[in-house]
């Protein structure tokens, strides 16, 4: 069983962007995919109604293969009645957060907060750059910050937080923050190296399709990993993070 | 037979690599079906003097069908010695650059001496575009050579050198397309076509098989990676074949 917890629409690309998922499950033996629409940087409240509406169109006409994720603006002060009706009403299974604010910026809290009432994990983006930081976009640092914060909170570090070497090392005390290497980064160690620093429970496949899917596959193929290992990267992990039964304890780390 | 065209041993300062010694290579190589490798020294981009670096990836090679691709500096004074060292004593089978890293202009005059050197000897060029993801750098960050000043350029300049691109991204391939189709010898590798969905498919619209040549830049990135996009392309055998084979151009002395 193959899980991609990481792929995407793109606005005003929908017919383009499923066509190449739906293509590529097909080609590659993908049995579910959990989809979040991105665009601008900085989306106002028409294109975020947009981006959640293609994906909540995306999972009707595909269900069972496709779960959505709710992409919130943090800064709008509709956002968390956005998580609501997308959650509740459409049925995703996530959230997105991408690089409106950083992950630990306190409008993100309230939404965090509702996750965590309903369970469900929160993908995201993270990515520490040498060239070209965004302003507000998250590395593995503001990630742990949250999840300090938030121990209940079910985390996904997208990316490996850009540099693993960064990222990894940043959230790896952190027992609620999943990883995955979705993305165009497929550097060879980087797979064994995170094994190594967190274990493989905590590792989720993910794309970034349709930006990038084999190269990714390519990754764990290659890893020095045992078959009951790819298999919990592949899939286990997700189904346990996207588990809504299997709460996480809520006790803050001693160090919090 | 398949090969893999960009390959390199050694260590890289930024990193520790896992799977860096003769072994690994060929390990990862046979596992994946590939039979002979275009190996260039890590080491000899940062030594100060590059042919040592050389002179361990010979020891490093003999008794392997791999060929070497021996590194110049050549900003650095006793380059040409040391080409023709290379030829001599590790039947070197190409010259890799690696201009951002080591500071020169790919349009400058040390650049030019070396081509001239190249095609007199009958050698390919290997030019290196980049070597890790740049937004990955640490401690020092080398911008990859640009499309429009400085691979373009370059093309026109040397229509007579055998170039092979290291690194080119999907969309730098395509902004310099006719450069490269116009070019009777410009090649690239697969190692940096990381973007796209069935990218291999759609680069092959726009440019015939044996422009593109199956390279790994192992043990840096993750071989299985580029593989997979050319062995699950949907593409005709026989062009799948052209890309694993496309080394082949660089087998015999005086390619």
């Amino acid at each position: 069983m193959l899980i991609d917890a990481h792929t995407h629409i793109w606005g005003g690309r929908y017919e383009e962007s499923t066509a190449e998922l739906l293509a590529a499950c097909e080609r590659y033996g993908i049995d579910r995919i959990h989809v979040s629409g991105l665009n601008a940087h900085q989306p106002d409240e028409a294109e975020i109604r947009e981006m959640n509406a293609n994906v909540a169109r995306f999972m009707k006409e595909q269900p069972g293969l496709v779960q959505g994720y709710c992409y919130v603006n943090p800064v709008h002060p509709g956002s968390l009645e956005v998580l609501r009706e997308n959650i509740e009403d459409r049925g995703m299974t996530g959230m997105k957060l991408w690089v409106a604010t950083y992950c630990s910026d306190p409008r993100v809290f309230p939404l965090i907060e509702q996750c965590i009432a309903y369970n469900v994990p929160v993908l995201i983006h993270s990515f520490h750059k040498a060239v070209g930081q965004l302003p507000a976009e998250s590395t593995g640092v503001h990630v742990a910050e949250l999840a300090s914060r938030y121990p209940e909170a079910k985390l996904l570090m997208a990316h490996f937080g850009g540099n693993c070497y960064h990222g990894i090392k940043a959230i790896r005390d952190c027992p609620n923050v999943w990883v995955d290497f979705s993305g165009s980064l497929f550097r060879r160690d980087e797979l064994d190296y995170t094994v190594r620093q967190i274990g493989h429970e905590r590792i989720v496949f993910g794309s970034d399709m349709p930006i990038t899917y084999l190269v990714n596959v390519g990754q764990v193929e290659e890893a020095d990993l045992t078959a009951e290992q790819k298999e919990c990267i592949y899939s286990r992990n997700a189904l346990t993070l996207f588990d809504r039964t299997r709460r996480l304890p809520a006790q803050r780390r001693a160090y919090a | 037979m398949n090969g893999d065209v960009n390959c390199l041993l050694g260590h890289w300062p930024f990193r520790k690599l896992y799977k860096n010694t003769l072994q690994d290579l060929l390990d990862i190589h046979r596992t994946n079906g590939i039979e002979t490798g275009y190996v260039s020294s890590l080491n000899a981009i940062f030594y100060n003097d590059p042919f040592e670096g050389d002179e361990e990836l010979h020891a490093a090679l003999q008794g392997t069908d791999y060929r070497h691709i021996l590194t110049v500096h050549p900003g650095l004074p006793g380059w040409e010695r040391d080409l023709d060292d290379g030829i001599e004593r590790f039947g070197i089978a190409g010259v890799r650059v690696y201009p951002t890293y080591h500071g020169y202009s790919l349009n400058g005059p040390e650049m030019e001496r070396l081509c001239r050197v190249l095609e007199s000897r009958g050698l390919p060029l290997f030019l290196t575009v980049r070597l890790e993801d740049e937004r990955l750098d640490y401690l020092i960050k080398p911008a990859p050579l640009s499309v429009q000043n400085d691979l373009i350029p370059f093309l026109g300049s040397h229509p007579d050198l055998t170039v092979l691109l290291l690194q080119l991204r999907y969309g730098e391939a395509t902004a310099m397309k006719e450069a490269i189709l116009s070019h009777p010898r410009a090649f690239f590798d697969t190692s940096g076509l990381k973007d796209g969905l069935f990218v291999i498919e759609k680069l092959l619209r726009q440019f015939p098989p044996d422009r593109l040549m199956y390279g790994s830049q192992y043990p840096l990135y993750c071989l299985k990676s580029t593989l997979l996009l050319v062995e699950l392309a949907e593409l005709d055998p026989e062009d799948k074949a052209r890309i694993l084979g496309g080394h082949r151009l660089f087998a015999a002395p005086g390619s």
